[in-house]
């Protein structure tokens, strides 16, 4: 059976999300989508495919942030997987305020949800006339940011062209893996927002950190959210990197959002994927380097990176 | 065991219960109408689903009542809209006073005439499940992330917390009202001695465990994990805690339901059509064990009869005899 592809909104109060949401019930797109929607907002409750819940965070182990999950999604979730009329695709809306981890951790701890859908990706609507405020202001703005596969820099009429471009480069600082589509009254190719494949392992092999790598030319914005890059030629010998990842997330998994990573592990001919969130990992084999130079490359995006240290501890793992 | 009819839904059966004189079962699919049928299988009502989502139904004042995604209860002619926010289950108290409605942070409870003065709001944790305490019918139990809370009618403050930190998934309260049971998301069982006030936390259950059932009589708990069904005895002083437990085997994938008889008969359903009827003698049991086509998703013993309605995956309900 088929896993039922998820896509995760987030996006701060007044973004647009709703506009959004909208636009994606409304439109022609010939794909059955069911909305679970957890900001009662002005999407029309009568709609035939939304369904309205109030957030419900638990944790799987007492105190640890890495899982905690949305409980009601779970449920909701597992009955509508069991409809004899399967949905193309569902669309999870997170409350402005919400932190985008547990729902992404809702999908990979819960068996019966991991085994039955994807978290295709995490589109991220932003203000554009309202986001530096909203950064220096709360954490969530950051974090749904930095969670993103893709950003809608919404609202772009309101803002100078001038400004966009500096505008993006603040969101860049966050999350430089991201996509950014500049939009007004979120108007973009709703294919835009659900083909993502942002929690795709296959996708993790188009990753390029050359563009993580710091510039000290553009410090716009002093976020201790922040992206960090790795390239390296050779191959890495798997159980240190293994060892390395484990310790790591142990370590330092509440403060690391996202990673994604390709490695050329020794005496293993094909690229090894991974994608991670906190302290959940998800590792494959990434089918062959058919010609391209074998290297790795690894990207994580979280608080308080220390650049330097993540650097030599895989520097370290080099066969 | 003899077919006495099957009726079909338009979805996968979510949830069966007779009324009170077992002369008409309430069939809930997950979506779609629902159904509410004669002890020969014949439908006599259909009733509207419920948008994306129709929640577990019941029984209240004879009349069956619905629920679900819509956040609205269906009884009879009236209707509640009890606004946003998916409703996924309505439960009768024990006298049939009372019905309530778990929506988010709130516990809706209304009496005959409508009046839902008694609701519980602004709850700190959305209300997973709940059960009425079928002895005292004025407490009723609510659970979700935390743990278990105890209600009285008419006070706001709950009179007992069991606070474990988890998530629990369903509850059941035995008939005595002595012991309340959880089952949870992270794979164990929460069984709270009230009257001693007393928590057990019994681990080991391979999967989350989503179907747990009290005989009848307070003296076995029944509790689903996996594939093994395992059944606790709840008459020593202590209950479960140092007891050991009957395993019941047979399933050929992880039991989905669970229902004692009113004479002690055990009924278990897994996903892949397997039925057991499990019938106790002096510490030892006496399986039957019958293989259907479609997973089994609902059960529900007719209140007197030796009769099994069976809910399928693919929406068809059969009436089973095992006279």
């Amino acid at each position: 059976m088929s896993r039922i592809p998820v896509t995760i909104l987030t996006g701060f109060l007044g973004a647009g999300k709703t506009t959004l949401l909208n636009r994606i019930l409304t439109e022609k797109h010939g794909l059955r989508i069911a909305v679970i929607e957890n900001e009662f907002g002005e999407v029309g409750i009568d709609h035939e495919l939304v369904i309205s819940t109030d957030e419900e965070l638990f944790e799987m182990n007492n105190g640890c942030i890495c899982c905690t999950v949305r409980g009601d999604l779970i449920r909701i979730l597992g009955n509508l997987l069991k409809r004899r009329e399967k949905f193309d695709h569902i669309l999870v809306e997170t409350t402005g305020l919400a932190d985008p981890g547990p729902v992404v951790q809702t999908f990979f701890v819960d068996e019966d949800i991991r085994d039955k859908t994807f978290v295709n990706g995490v589109v991220t609507v932003v203000d554009a006339h309202h986001i530096a405020r909203h950064m220096e202001d709360t954490h969530e703005a950051e974090e749904q940011i930095a969670f993103a596969d893709v950003i809608l820099l919404n609202k772009c009429d309101l803002v100078p062209a001038e400004k966009l471009e500096g505008l993006e480069k603040i969101v860049r600082e966050v999350n430089a893996l991201a996509t950014i589509h500049r939009t007004t009254k979120a108007e973009i190719d709703i294919a835009k927002i659900l083909e993502v494949g942002g929690f795709n392992l296959d996708r993790a092999t188009e990753l390029n950190p050359h563009f993580l790598e710091p510039d000290a030319h553009h410090h716009h914005h002093h976020s201790d959210i922040s992206s960090v890059g790795i390239e390296a030629e050779g191959d890495c010998d798997g159980k240190k990197l293994n060892d390395w990842l484990s310790k790591l997330v142990q370590e330092k998994g509440q403060d690391i959002f996202r990673m994604k990573g390709v490695f050329a592990v020794k005496n293993q001919a094909d690229r090894v994927v991974f994608q991670g969130v906190h302290m959940l990992i998800d590792a494959a084999s990434g089918g062959p380097w058919a010609g391209r130079p074998r290297k790795n490359s690894l990207v994580f995006i979280g608080r308080n990176l220390d650049r330097e240290a993540l650097n030599s501890g895989f520097r370290a793992c080099l066969a | 065991m003899k077919n006495l009819g099957t009726f079909s839904a338009e979805d996968h059966i979510l949830h069966l219960a007779w009324n009170g004189d077992g002369t008409r079962l309430l069939a809930t699919p997950t979506s779609g109408s629902i159904l509410v049928a004669g002890a020969d299988a014949q439908i006599l009502e259909t009733l509207p689903g419920h948008g994306m989502g129709n929640g577990e139904s019941a029984w209240f004042l004879d009349q069956p009542v619905t629920c679900g995604f819509d956040g609205k209860v269906r009884a009879g002619s009236r209707e509640w809209n009890l606004g946003r926010g998916l409703i996924e289950r309505v439960k009768a108290s024990a006298d049939g006073k009372f019905l309530a409605a778990a929506q988010g942070k709130a516990l809706h409870i209304f009496d005959a005439e409508g009046n839902d003065a008694l609701s519980l709001r602004d709850l700190e944790a959305s209300v997973v499940d709940f059960a009425w305490n079928p002895s005292r019918t004025r407490e009723v139990a609510t659970v979700g992330a935390g743990g278990a809370t105890l209600w009285r009618l008419g006070q706001k403050k709950p009179f007992a917390r069991f606070d474990w930190g988890g998530a629990s998934l369903r509850v059941g309260w035995s008939a005595d009202g002595r012991w309340l049971a959880t089952g949870d998301q992270t794979p164990s069982v929460h069984v709270y001695d009230i009257p001693r006030d007393h928590p057990l936390h019994i681990q080991g259950f391979e999967g989350k465990v989503q179907a747990l059932a009290f005989s009848k009589d307070s003296r076995q708990l029944a509790t689903a994990g996996s594939a093994v069904v395992t059944v606790w005895p709840m008459t020593g002083k202590k209950g479960p805690d140092g007891a050991t437990p009957i395993q019941i085997e047979g399933c050929e994938s992880p039991a989905q339901a669970l229902d004692f008889s009113s004479n002690g008969q055990l009924a278990i359903g897994d996903g892949a059509g397997t039925l057991l009827v499990i019938t106790f003698e002096k510490g030892q049991f006496r399986r039957k064990r019958s293989q259907f086509e479609g997973g089994i998703s609902s059960l529900a013993w007719h209140p007197s009869l030796p009769l099994l309605a069976i809910g399928h995956e693919d929406g068809r309900v059969m009436l089973l005899s095992l006279e």
